[in-house]
């Protein structure tokens, strides 16, 4: 015969392995040297996106894809204006929707700076490179008041347990590092190392110090570069590029007329990532095209002595002490460009 | 506010600290009335005001038309209710709609004339709590049950947060005799319902979320024609999906409630071992099936009429029940296609002269298992116009399924195979073993410890899965 008691048993049993379960797999990864890191999710952008209207040449708001947000380091930033800037950019990702979401509130009268990674940025509309810009953009208005408070909550776990990384730990994302071949013609994304970057909660990120020591991590991501970039898609010419660039101009007319301003960013890259790019993305045809008909002030890496002898580890993003030292450099160069008065 | 969310987590444990406090029922009840407004709220607050309107008219149209003995006024004070509450319902849901068709038809016609497209936001929940209203107030008018008296009651059996916003949709006899007297959940009650709160988040988010909504999403949102192999693991993805999303709110709901000591009814019953599209709706979101059944398909007549009218009053009832998931002929085509099935279906089972009997339809034989995968096939090939967003897409993912398109791309991993067969395979069989019994039978045949480990796994899942607060699909409808 069934007794009531049982069902607290199983329940204490269950409850106990859990707690177990948790704190070995806790153990597991810090053992093997994983830090706390942030997932960077809707809530997470949606929490910064809030934060535009203090915008300020002081305090810009920053999109771009991966290389000015690892690159730009907020921390330096903020010792040497006194703010810290708001960090919108996201991974792999077209900036232009963000871009275009700027222009369209109008209660934003802030400073923008915008990085420019061409294989992204150049994409035409509508591809699959603006998926997570566009699911951000258009969460953000429904970010309901439930969300914001289980963010609040999660931010307080995530600030002490290393295993609360979806992209890195969860179940799904340790499947896909199975060794299980694809069927021929489907194209499957490439896994990055699992020591490749961290994120702070100010979406901030970083290179570990793993990958800048290890050159067997670098060589990983260096596969992965590969596998994507080395096949890249080809560029946008012709009308496509007219328009796009014309849209571009548009939104950032929009910003200027609201009396906000705007800069685009060329940050380091390097080794053949660099050479592919130069043969895809001619300058003259995009960066300084871009510059010309958006009548809008760029800095280029390349164009300043302290900002183009960077080494990129793994040839796309500045390992986290030359992050600094290039923001430095950044500032300085973008005072003197633009005019904004950004040291304290 | 959704289950699966840190919220929640806090939310539940502050509101049964204050539910298990040695205080009066009346003051708990009105505890759980603001937890629920709270719950509701956390979503979208000016909503609560729809809320609180369909609460008041209701009671109060409900008192009128009880006492209120000429039929004409009491028909009146029906219309006033059902006027709000379904106007609400159609002005939320299916404005956009109205005015996209319309749009159509003028231009059909060579009127070049386009009204502008509201930009309306659909309420959270409100095809649910109107319909739990609803039932209260034509209960009232048919005499089932004398109207509620106390106000308190009445708001909170709109209102109870676990069954708001997705249901399970209750009936007045369901809840209102709940609310009478002080109840408190049993030691065992308390346990059960946690272990279901454990298997609707294990469903929703280590299923649902974790295994196959990706390789649905994807597949479903391409522009163009697929593999075969791709369109199928992408509709039996979906299949599992929206099981496991809606079943596991119902099963969250109902082990959140019952931890309050509050049951709510069943709403699934193992629906993929079905047999026949009768037996489905009998599995499958069971409080609307019995909803449609009493206050659509017998009012119009159900089975009483003659044959002809029988698979008429059918088909109404299957296409209404189709657009009350949403806005989109596309939910018209599917509830279509379940009349056309429940017809079929009929109409074999009135020409067969061997009938099968409930007894021999029940037993776990070969040929029954075979007619659970038919069943499980053709309900697949309806759940395309569920989540297709619009009829082309439907069709091309019908074609794509059965390769009338040559060359169409792969997108799908060898991985996502892997993990839907797994899913499928495990949910088609689980039912099957399960289909005659039910999970409190289950557990009572487990070892404590045995139960122990199948908690401790789902929560396992859970925890690795880490998705926290992704929306229900069911909380669109």
């Amino acid at each position: 015969m069934y007794k009531p008691t049982q069902y607290f048993k199983a329940g204490m049993l269950a409850l106990a392995l859990t707690v177990l379960f948790v704190i070995a797999w806790e153990c597991y990864w810090r053992s093997n040297g994983f830090a706390i890191s942030y997932n960077d999710d809707e809530s997470l952008w949606a929490y910064a996106r809030k934060q535009i209207y203090q915008s300020s040449p002081a305090r810009p708001v920053i999109i771009g894809s991966s290389r000015i947000k690892f690159d730009l380091d907020l921390a330096t930033w903020k010792s040497i204006s006194g703010e810290e800037p708001i960090q919108l950019s996201l991974e792999g990702t077209n900036p232009r929707p963000l871009l275009a979401d700027l222009a369209r509130d109008t209660s934003f009268k802030g400073t923008v700076m915008i990085g420019v990674t061409e294989m992204l940025f150049f994409q035409p509309d509508h591809n699959h490179f603006e998926i997570q810009a566009n699911k951000r953009i258009e969460k953000y208005p429904h970010w309901s008041l439930s969300e914001q408070e289980s963010f609040r909550i999660n931010r307080v776990l995530e600030s002490n347990l290393v295993f609360l990384q979806e992209n890195t730990f969860s179940a799904n994302s340790l499947l896909k590092r199975l060794p299980i071949e694809s069927r021929p013609g489907v194209f499957v994304f490439p896994n990055f190392p699992l020591k490749f970057a961290y994120t702070q909660l100010n979406r901030q990120t970083y290179l570990t110090d793993a990958l800048v020591a290890d050159t067997a991590i670098q060589a990983g991501v260096k596969d992965v570069w590969k596998k994507l970039a080395f096949n890249p898609i080809p560029a946008t010419k012709g009308d496509t590029l007219t328009a796009l660039i014309q849209s571009v101009k548009a939104d950032i007319d929009k910003i200027k007329a609201r009396g906000g301003d705007v800069v685009f960013i060329r940050e380091p890259s390097g080794g053949p990532f660099r050479e592919i790019e130069k043969s895809t993305y001619p300058r003259e045809l995009y960066w300084d095209r871009l510059l010309k008909e958006t009548e809008t002030i760029g800095i280029h890496f390349e164009d300043y002595p302290e900002t183009s002898n960077y080494t990129c580890p793994e040839w796309s993003h500045l390992a986290p002490a030359d992050a600094k030292t290039y923001t430095q450099s950044l500032i300085s160069i973008m005072e003197q460009k633009t005019g904004w008065k950004i040291k304290k | 506010m959704v289950f699966n969310s840190y919220t929640f987590i806090a939310f539940f444990v502050i509101l049964l600290g204050l539910h298990y406090l040695p205080l009066p029922w009346k003051f708990k009840k009105i505890n759980l009335l603001w937890a629920s407004y709270l719950f509701y709220a956390l979503w979208n607050p000016p909503f609560i005001l729809l809320l609180w309107l369909s609460t008041v008219v209701d009671f109060y149209a409900a008192k009128l038309i009880s006492e209120e003995e000429n039929p004409i006024k009491r028909k009146l004070l029906l219309m006033v209710s059902l006027v709000l509450n379904l106007g609400m319902l159609s002005y939320f849901k299916y404005g956009g709609f109205l005015l996209e068709n319309f749009n159509l038809l003028m231009s059909s016609i060579g009127v070049s004339y386009q009204a502008a497209q509201p930009d309306i936001i659909l309420p959270i929940g409100i095809s649910f709590y109107t319909f739990v209203t609803l039932s209260y107030t034509l209960d009232i008018y048919r005499k089932k049950f004398p109207p509620e008296k106390s106000f308190l009651d009445f708001a909170l059996f709109v209102t109870y947060f676990p069954h708001l916003v997705a249901g399970p949709i209750v009936r007045p006899e369901n809840l209102l005799p709940q609310f009478k007297s002080p109840v408190q959940a049993t030691k065992e009650q308390f346990m059960w319902g946690l272990f279901l709160l454990s298997l609707g988040l294990f469903m929703k988010v280590g299923i649902a979320d974790g295994m196959v909504a990706e390789t649905a999403d994807f597949i479903f949102g391409l522009p163009c024609p697929v593999n075969p192999l791709d369109a199928w693991s992408a509709v039996l993805a979906f299949s599992a999906q929206i099981f496991c999303d809606f079943a596991g709110y119902s099963t969250c709901a109902i082990g959140v409630s019952l931890c309050l000591g509050i049951t709510l009814p069943e709403n699934f019953r193992f629906p993929y071992a079905s047999i026949g599209f009768s037996d489905f709706w009998r599995r499958w979101h069971i409080t609307l099936s019995t909803w449609l059944r009493d206050y659509l398909y017998i009012p119009l007549g159900g089975n009483r009429k003659g044959v002809s009218r029988t698979y008429v009053n059918l088909m109404i009832t299957m296409l209404l029940g189709g657009l009350w998931h949403g806005a989109s002929w596309n939910f018209v085509i599917w509830g279509g296609l379940h009349g056309i099935f429940l017809c079929l279906e009929r109409l074999y089972k009135t020409h067969r002269k061997n009938q099968v009997t409930l007894e021999e339809a029940s037993e776990n034989t070969w040929s029954n298992f075979g007619l659970v995968l038919l069943t499980f096939i053709a309900i697949n090939i309806t759940w395309v116009f569920f989540r297709a967003h619009d009829f082309g897409k439907a069709m091309l993912m019908i074609l794509s399924m059965f390769g009338v398109i040559p060359g169409a791309p792969k997108f799908v991993s060898t991985l996502d195979i892997y993990k839907i067969a797994f899913v499928t395979i495990g949910i088609l069989a689980f039912h099957w073993f399960m289909r005659n019994s039910s999970l409190v039978q289950l557990a009572q045949k487990l070892k404590w410890w045995q139960m122990g480990l199948a908690w401790a796994f789902m929560l396992i899942v859970v925890i690795l899965t880490q998705k926290s607060s992704g929306s229900f699909i069911y909380f669109q409808f």
